[in-house]
């Protein structure tokens, strides 16, 4: 199996540990990753805001590198995932509008073709790789872990982009936690809003969504919440802090990268998956698990 | 599967209680053939608002086990596959107050509306005699606002107004000042866009997408909070910390590729907010590795090119 691999901006930065767990699971699992050569940033639904034409263009560079390749694309982050597959939608539907584009990156270079899918980790794992493929290299099953299992908006909204399940009730996540051997808790929040995206226009009341997705995985009894989303896990994670300021509960909940939860399972060490990179300390999880 | 529960929210003007109903399943049924079935057959007393029964007329939405749809539309067998059950849990629309069972109180929103001016506002100097004649492509860009019918289901979910109600527009407010604002035949653009900026919270969406998902008739307010950001800017309102972190991202891309996590908060805050708010936060940061002041991202491979895109991109809109 290999793939065009697209980490995202969040990757080089703030969420490195998101980088390297990345790198080694897909190593331990034989899943090839080729980094695309020039990708730039997918605009982080920021940039359609200013010019929606240049998003587009920008994110058919990037698909253009996979097709390349000859590759599909592969994210490990939901809003990358979102821009991309919009991008890709957008050009795909429209005849017009493929053309206006192409005209634009064929001065620069690039074609788009259509040709590679756009596709996102967790996907891949339960569509292509399999779980039962993924069970069989489980070295250290992640036995009495309570898993509050949180998505993130844009892996399932919106469904008409993203589609891969049906958004009001998915199960992906869930059943990849349950491969692992952990167990999910139910847990109200487990489909809404982190909030990163206005955490500087809406401070305030992004630290209480925050605050009260947290709140909402601690008081189901999970140990742990895990996300297939680096932004999530920023925002769930490096905020946590503020967020407790408008709280009377204690928050306090360790915040996992999605990768980060599979490296562990397959015995991959807490060092090589940045575990000590966390804001919040992530050694109650590892005491649960490294018995 | 031969019966199925709806767990209704009641509500008497006092007292709130779930009460459940069981009734015989029958196939190709919607969410509203149920509740009219409970009404005639169990409990007159039941209180639920319809009228079209063709998603027309928005009367009907309700919060089916915890997400907004319109209950005419909406189909039972569907339902019942996705959440693999035989119970179904009805509540009133979220973010409205309720006035008896599954009926929400309008008024409130309806006059919030007004701020936008949801109506043409003609220029004075056209000549009337000619009409206001539409190309198709200026019709073309109000078509999916137009599309709405206020049912509502925009708002149940939405994540910023379910946390700050009084500072941030219900979705379908955004769409209707979209409309207007970019409606070739309105006169007053600004008139139906600066309430959105100045009250509406425009730049406090966090783009969750529920409105998106939950619009049964496919608009998507979403994309209209977008537009009219850009045309805000447009309009010369660029000084606020939304147009300042949506710029952070535009001015990175052209000269690296990338975003620099370093300035952002510069970009979007300015220096003194930065340094009196943010510190706390960049220390916690840097402890753990996840803040680099050395790292400066060197532009990408091929950046020419990408720069190459953005002046392209702007000769196209200019011509
Ligand atoms: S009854 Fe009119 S929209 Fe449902």
């Amino acid at each position: 199996m290999k793939y065009a691999f697209f980490p995202g901006c969040t990757l080089e930065g703030a969420a490195k540990e998101a980088l390297t767990s990345t790198q080694k699971i897909a190593e331990a699992l034989g899943i090839e990753l080729v980094e695309l050569e020039g990708w730039t940033c997918c605009g982080a639904s920021h940039v359609q805001d200013i010019d929606d034409l240049l998003a587009l263009s920008l994110n058919a560079r990037n698909i253009a590198l996979a097709e390349k390749l000859n590759l599909p694309l592969l994210t490990v982050c939901n809003t990358c995932t979102l821009m991309l597959r919009s991008a890709k939608q957008q050009l795909d539907q429209t005849p017009e509008l493929k053309d206006k584009v192409n005209t634009i990156l064929g001065q620069s270079g690039y074609t788009y073709s259509g040709s590679s899918e756009v596709t996102h980790l967790l996907w891949v794992l339960l569509k292509n790789y399999g779980l039962d493929n993924l069970k069989k290299k489980i070295k250290r099953p992640l036995t009495g872990l309570k898993v509050a299992s949180f998505y993130g908006c844009h892996i399932l909204r919106p469904p008409d982009i993203m589609g891969f399940e049906n958004s009001l009730n998915p199960q992906s996540l869930e059943k990849l936690v349950e491969a692992l051997g952990a167990e999910n808790v139910a847990f109200e929040k487990r489909l809404d809003c982190c909030g990163f995206h206005a955490v500087f226009p809406a401070e305030q009341e992004v630290l209480k969504i925050t605050g009260l997705d947290c709140l909402s995985a601690r008081e189901a009894g999970a140990h742990c919440m895990v996300t297939p989303c680096p932004l999530c896990q920023m925002q769930l994670d490096m905020y946590q802090p503020d967020s407790q300021k408008q709280f009377k509960e204690t928050l306090t909940i360790p915040v996992l990268h999605l990768s980060q939860l599979i490296g562990l399972a397959l015995g991959l060490s807490p060092q090589d998956l940045g575990l000590g990179r966390h804001i919040v300390d992530t050694h109650p999880v590892l005491e649960k698990i490294l018995k | 599967m031969d019966k199925i529960t709806y767990r209704i929210k009641r509500f008497d003007g006092t007292r709130e209680w779930f009460q459940e109903y069981t009734f015989p399943y029958e196939k190709n049924k919607t969410v509203l053939w149920g509740l009219i079935k409970i009404r005639d057959e169990q409990d007159p007393t039941l209180n639920f608002t319809s009228a079209c029964r063709s998603a027309i007329c928005g009367s009907c939405g309700v919060r089916v086990n915890g997400n907004a749809a319109l209950a005419c539309k909406t189909s039972l067998d569907e339902l019942l596959e996705i959440y693999q059950t035989s119970t179904l849990t009805i509540e009133p629309l979220s973010n409205y107050r309720v006035i008896r069972d599954l009926v929400v109180d309008w008024e409130p929103k309806l006059e919030r509306m007004k701020e936008v001016k949801p109506w043409l506002i003609a220029s004075e100097e056209k000549d009337l005699s000619l009409g206001f004649i539409q190309s198709e492509e200026e019709f073309h860009k109000i078509s999916n606002p137009t599309d709405c019918i206020l049912c509502g289901c925009c708002v149940s979910e939405c994540t910023q107004h379910s946390t700050n109600s009084q500072g941030f527009y219900e979705p379908f407010i955004f769409t209707k000042s979209y409309r207007f604002t970019i409606d070739s035949r309105d006169n007053a653009p600004s008139q139906h866009l600066t309430p959105s900026l100045e009250k509406g919270g425009l730049w406090k969406c966090v783009r969750c997408m529920q409105c998106v998902t939950k619009c049964p008739k496919g608009v998507r307010p979403a994309d209209h909070i977008s537009g009219l950001r850009k045309e805000s800017m447009g309009l010369g309102h660029q000084q606020n910390k939304g147009a300042r972190h949506a710029y952070a991202f535009y001015d990175d891309i052209r000269k690296t590729g990338r975003l620099n996590e370093m300035t952002l908060p510069l970009k979007t805050e300015g220096l003194t907010k930065t340094l009196s708010r943010r510190i706390p936060l960049a220390l916690r940061l840097l402890r753990k590795g996840k803040l680099n002041p050395l790292h400066f991202p060197r532009p990408v491979q091929g950046i020419e090119g990408v720069r190459k895109i953005y002046r392209l991109v702007q000769k196209e809109e200019r011509s």
